[in-house]
């Protein structure tokens, strides 16, 4: 036997050899960095971006999502086209935050030229800042993640979604009326937007709001919901929808009820089926988000970052300089009867 | 001498632990070949295992139901439970960390012992049992945490985002979970027991097996590691989602069977659990690595599944004659 | 229907299953098919019912060659086979069950319940008068599902009828009214294939005999021109005796019940002696299997005591019974005695993880495995081999040995020889036999009347749950029993 394999056996045996383990365990171990404030202003360490294999990836969750697919996706394939550069998209074919995040952790590993991330949750935070750590320039999109490192955001203020459907009711109702919030519960954008709506009817203290719920981004739960809601409220004066479906569920609802225009609804995107709803005078109001911009000046700002476009300094990255907006609020675009022609094609 | 060789290679097609590590071996060589920068990097390998821990961790806890010939299909909603219930009660309730933790736990473990018992002694089908549970466990996350609850404890973040040589927390759990489950199951007759009850539960009976009390427990047990996986999940993310673990239990109820398990119950080793989520890991890495899209990483993974379960069958009849 | 068989070869693999095998069958002839098990008689008849094709020889049909490639064919040819291990559809009525394949319709294409009845009740008329159409098919005891399977197979107006061992699980009751159905057959020029472990029948139905061994043909005998050694000789090879019965002298009481009382039950008491086999005779679903359910703890006790060695004892589950030196071999062998898809060693050892050690020990496993295999002759290649590869004797073997491994004062064994070959069977009468010799006392649960007179010491008939004669074994024969029974 190989004599010194002989004596790691003999060494096993007494129990000297496992106290060493231990401690051998304890030592190595690693604790991390204790992070508890963030530092949004300072850029631990800009990117060295190398114009080498130059692709920009994309990193969603629900990457099937018919909206995602033809707004933020379609925009951002056609930005690649026209730059003649190689563009990705991963994530996810659920919502799977986490599923998201571990995509994104792989991705860092193969040093894409720059991330385009999708805010879909604040936990994405620690794997956003380990690819600013790597030093990729990165720009998130559609939600910020405000404890996050990343470069810059660009999206709409889910808080004035809420605020505008809010001020809507409020005008369409004269000020009084009970009115239920439907949307995906435990997503922290439609959290904001809730409390947007409820800024926003505040000083009303005639209106009610008798109810959160959760149409799980789903037309025929939407419905249900809606009848069961008509049901227990006859004297319902409106309902506020924050997701894709909520609106399309909500107007079957009341359509089978016979219940148009008595209802109002005002409800998030502007896909066909809910222009067509408003059309036909189903749907009072939509706030409608800019996504084609999210990811066409998403991808743009990554460009800019990587190709030096705007210098503005002798060495931004010596200087601790992000060169980026920091934060880009596309705005809002609100769809009523009086400018719906304009939209439908 | 090829009569020897002719033995190994029917012994390693008869045990799924050895062929399908030598799958994943032929896969992984592939992969370094291709993207020798990219897939063959210290990074991306712990990466990768760090990725699959959380899956891995309630692997070993289905495996264990599928030896016993059931399943859960709560655990996914477990997963998300655990962690909200402890982020609630350290944010919120500003409960020490280790105690949040155990409550926790105890939570999970309740919620597994609610599903054996209705399973074991009122003979509730399990699928309608759990998935029932699915929905009210999810529910209850939903309800504590509303958004995701971020800005948990240093010290609860600690438990999975330290390092030991290098490999974050999380892998070195699994691996320690899944060597503890095979040692158990290899050398202690309480867990031999699974074996019988999942190859006929009414011999089992009269062998003298209580199989109600063992399948309580195993739900417990199985609730328990999805509630450790949750834990160690949200800690690594330092934020508990009330949506993260969706579509879980159908990836680990893969993942086991492609280790190795059958849905009639009786065969599956431990080792089989982490080799199948393994195996899932790496396809999924490398679909990231090549840049394929979400929808052909779901469409790619189901035909591997029926290719997998195919050839098992295809394999076992060829013996059989 | 004349049938002839011409060299009929097939192998599985590398195992010769059937080897030039010949023989005839004339119209209006029940003929015997008989050997041991792996002699090649399932493989003959799922030939004949289109399951498994020949690999070699030709089938004639009243002198026409044909070509048997499913078993929708073989019934277009008017062959219904009643298989051992029943075919039947437990969720479905008898009705629904006999009618499986042509359920009468009326003009519109939709299901004629009416007529399904109706046409039922006639089948059942002439088979059995108990059995309502509408009942489903689990509610059944073993014995009218036979039944059932047979009407099932009648219902088909065969020419040609396959019939594999019938009367494994009926009783003698059973075996009469199938008797009957034969000879009725018989008069209507149908032929009839009887495949059969228990020669009695052979001797007592059959015109001729036909006997194969390990796939051979060894020939074609008639049955009044041959007696009960040649036959077993022709079969086995071999002569047989019967267990060697030593006298034995009878111990304390090892067990002892008072007034058991349950859902099946009434008013069961009875004392068994160690060293001593006492039989429970009776029909299918008099409550002779459970009475042994009910001590060993799997159906619940209403009233009633349980003494064992002369202490009172409550058992709640078979996990108390194995404590207090219980043992119940179960009748179901494949359903509730094997497991089937473990191991010859798991199976061995499966009834001692109950025991206080934490730690499962592999070699030990093994040696006590080894130690059965030998003592019991239980012939396998490999400890590991999965016992559903197993002959029905050898699998018996591995159940009786994993409860002999726990070394059991009173063992309770139900139908133990049940689809066994018979040189197998009289192995497992001399393990008993040997088994009492060693002091353990046996409770023995038997449809066949011949196998209970020949080795037990006294018997109790059990008739509607409750006992209705003791008996002394020397002191009675077939025909008491019978009488107390029905």
């Amino acid at each position: 036997m190989n004599p010194t394999f002989k004596y790691l056996v003999n060494r096993m045996k007494s129990k000297a050899i496992w106290i060493e383990i231990f401690f051998l365990f304890c030592f190595s171990c690693q604790l991390p960095v204790r992070q508890d404030v963030f530092d949004i202003k300072e850029k631990s360490s800009l990117p060295i971006p190398t114009l080498e294999n130059e692709e920009y990836v994309m990193v969603t969750t629900a990457v099937t999502m018919p909206m995602y697919v033809h707004h933020d996706q379609a925009s951002f394939k056609r930005w690649g086209q026209e730059k003649g550069v190689k563009v990705s998209i991963l994530g996810p074919s659920d919502w799977d935050v986490p599923a998201q995040i571990n995509t994104l952790e792989e991705v860092i590993g193969t040093h894409p030229s720059g991330l385009l991330i999708n805010g879909t949750d604040p936990a994405i935070a620690r794997a956003i800042n380990k690819a600013v750590d790597a030093g990729i320039p990165t720009v998130v999109y559609d939600s910020d993640i405000p404890l996050s490192n990343r470069h810059s955001f660009i999206g709409t203020n889910w808080y004035e979604i809420g605020k505008m459907q809010g001020a809507e009711m409020v005008k369409l109702s004269g000020g009084k009326g009970k009115l239920a919030y439907l949307g995906i519960l435990g997503l922290s954008n439609m959290e904001d937007g809730y409390r947007g709506l409820m800024d926003a009817i505040k000083e009303y203290p005639e209106m009610i709001l008798v109810g959160k719920f959760d149409d799980k981004a789903n037309v025929e739960e939407a419905a249900k919901i809606t009848a069961d809601l008509m049901a227990a409220h006859p004297d319902l004066m409106g309902i506020c929808g924050f997701d894709s479906n909520s609106g399309p569920g909500i107007a079957l609802a009341v359509k089978e009820a016979g219940k148009v225009g008595k209802i109002k609804i005002t409800t998030v995107d502007w896909e066909p089926e809910h222009l067509q709803l408003v059309k036909e005078g189903v749907i009072q109001l939509l706030a409608g988000q800019k996504r084609e911009l999210f990811t066409w000046y998403g991808a743009q700002f990554l460009y800019d970052m990587v190709h030096h476009t705007n210098q503005l300094s002798s060495d931004d990255r010596q200087a601790k300089i992000n060169s980026l907006p920091e934060y880009m609020n596309t705005g809002l675009i609100k769809i009523t009867k009086e400018n719906i022609e304009l939209f439908l094609k | 001498m090829g009569h020897v060789k002719l033995s190994t290679m029917k012994k390693i097609f008869n045990s799924r632990v050895y062929s399908l590590s030598l799958t994943i071996l032929c896969i992984a060589i592939i992969a370094c070949i291709i993207f020798p920068g990219q897939f063959a990097t210290r990074q991306n390998f712990s990466q990768l295992l760090l990725n699959l821990s959380t899956d891995t961790i309630v692997a070993v806890g289905m495996m264990l139901l599928l030896i016993s010939g059931t399943f859960d299909l709560s655990v996914g909603s477990v997963v998300a439970f655990a962690g909200c219930f402890a982020a609630y009660a350290m944010f919120f309730g500003q409960v020490p960390v280790f105690l949040a933790i155990s409550l926790a736990l105890l939570a999970s473990l309740a919620i597994g012992i609610v599903n054996g018992y209705f399973i074991a002694y009122q003979q509730v089908n399990p699928m309608i049992q759990t998935l029932a549970m699915m929905g009210i466990v999810r529910g209850l996350a939903l309800w504590l945490s509303g958004a995701s609850i971020q800005g948990l404890p240093y010290w609860f973040n600690a438990i999975s985002q330290s390092k030991l040589f290098g490999i974050q927390m999380p892998v070195w759990y699994m691996l320690f979970t899944v060597g503890i489950f095979t040692f158990l199951f290899h050398y202690t007759n309480f867990f031999r027991r699974y074996y019988y009850i999942g190859g006929n539960e009414k011999a089992a009976e009269l062998s003298g097996i209580p199989v109600s009390k063992m399948k309580l427990y195993s739900f417990a047990l199985t609730s328990l590691l999805a509630g450790i996986a949750g834990i160690l999940l949200s800690s690594r993310l330092g934020a508990a989602l009330p949506t993260s673990g969706r579509g879980l239990e159908l990836r680990v109820i893969t993942a086991v069977i492609l280790g190795g398990a059958s849905l009639n119950g009786g065969l599956g080793k431990i080792p089989g659990a982490l080799l199948g989520a393994l195996f899932m890991g790496i396809i999924a890495n490398i679909m990231v690595i090549s840049r394929v899209s979400g929808y052909w990483q779901e469409i790619i993974l189901g035909i591997i599944l029926i290719f997998a379960v195919w050839i098992d069958k295809y394999l076992q009849r060829k013996n059989e004659i | 229907m004349k049938l002839a068989l011409r060299n009929i070869s097939k192998s599985f693999g590398a195992v010769q299953a059937l080897q030039q095998v010949s023989f005839d069958l004339v119209p209006g002839e029940v003929h015997a098919l008989c050997g041991e098990n792996g002699a090649g008689k399932s493989t003959l008849m799922n030939i004949l019912s289109g399951n498994i094709q020949p690999d070699q020889g030709e089938i004639f049909l009243s002198d026409q060659q044909v070509h048997l490639k499913d078993s929708a064919t073989a019934l277009h040819y008017k062959i219904a086979t009643v298989y051992q291990h029943l075919s039947l559809f437990d969720n479905l009525t008898v009705a629904e069950n006999i009618y499986a394949h042509q359920i009468p319709t009326n003009k519109k294409g939709l299901i004629d319940k009416k007529r399904l009845i109706l046409q039922t009740e006639q089948l059942l008329q002439e088979i059995h008068r108990g059995i309502d159409a509408n009942t489903l098919v689990s509610n059944l005891s073993m014995g009218h599902k036979q039944l059932v399977e047979i009407a099932k197979s009648l219902a088909q107006n065969p020419q040609l009828l396959i019939l594999d061992e019938p009367t494994s699980s009926i009783t003698d009751t059973e075996t009469k009214v199938l008797f009957k159905i034969i000879a009725d057959l018989k008069s209507r020029n149908v032929s009839i294939i009887y495949i059969t472990h228990r020669l009695d029948e052979i001797f007592h139905i059959s015109d001729r005999v036909t006997v194969l061994k390990d796939g051979k043909y060894v020939g074609t005998m008639v049955t009044s021109e041959v007696n009960k050694e040649k036959l077993i000789h022709s079969m086995v090879g071999r002569d047989i005796h019967s267990p060697i019965s030593k006298f034995n002298k009878k111990g304390d009481i090892a067990l002892a019940v008072e007034n058991l009382q349950n859902k099946y039950l009434k008013n069961i008491s009875f004392e068994l002696r160690k060293g001593e086999i006492l039989a429970l005779a009776g029909l299918v679903g008099a409550g002779r299997t459970e009475i042994a359910k009910t001590i060993m703890g799997v159906l619940p006790l209403a009233s009633g005591k349980i003494f064992i060695q002369g202490v009172e004892v409550t058992i709640p589950s078979p996990l108390q019974a194995i404590r207090h030196g219980l043992a119940y071999v179960p009748e179901d062998r494949k359903g509730q005695g094997l497991f089937v898809e473990m191991s010859i060693v798991e199976n061995i050892v499966s009834s001692t993880l109950t025991q206080e050690t934490i730690f499962y020990n592999h070699q030990k496993a093994n040696n006590t495995a080894l130690e059965f295999i030998n003592k019991f002759d239980i012939k396998t290649t490999d400890i590991n081999k999965k016992t559903n590869l197993l002959s029905g004797g050898n699998q018996q073997k591995v159940v009786l040995s994993k409860w002999l491994s726990l070394k059991p004062q009173i063992m309770m064994i139900d139908e133990p020889t049940q689809g066994i070959d018979i040189g197998a069977k009289f192995e497992i009468y001399q393990l008993l036999k040997d088994l009492t010799q060693e002091g353990k006392a046996i409770l023995l649960i038997s449809s066949e009347l011949v196998e209970i007179l020949s080795l037990s010491d006294r018997i109790l008939v059990i008739k509607h749950g409750h006992i209705s004669k003791e008996l002394i074994t020397k002191e009675t024969t077939e025909a008491e029993i019978m009488e107390w029974a029905m």
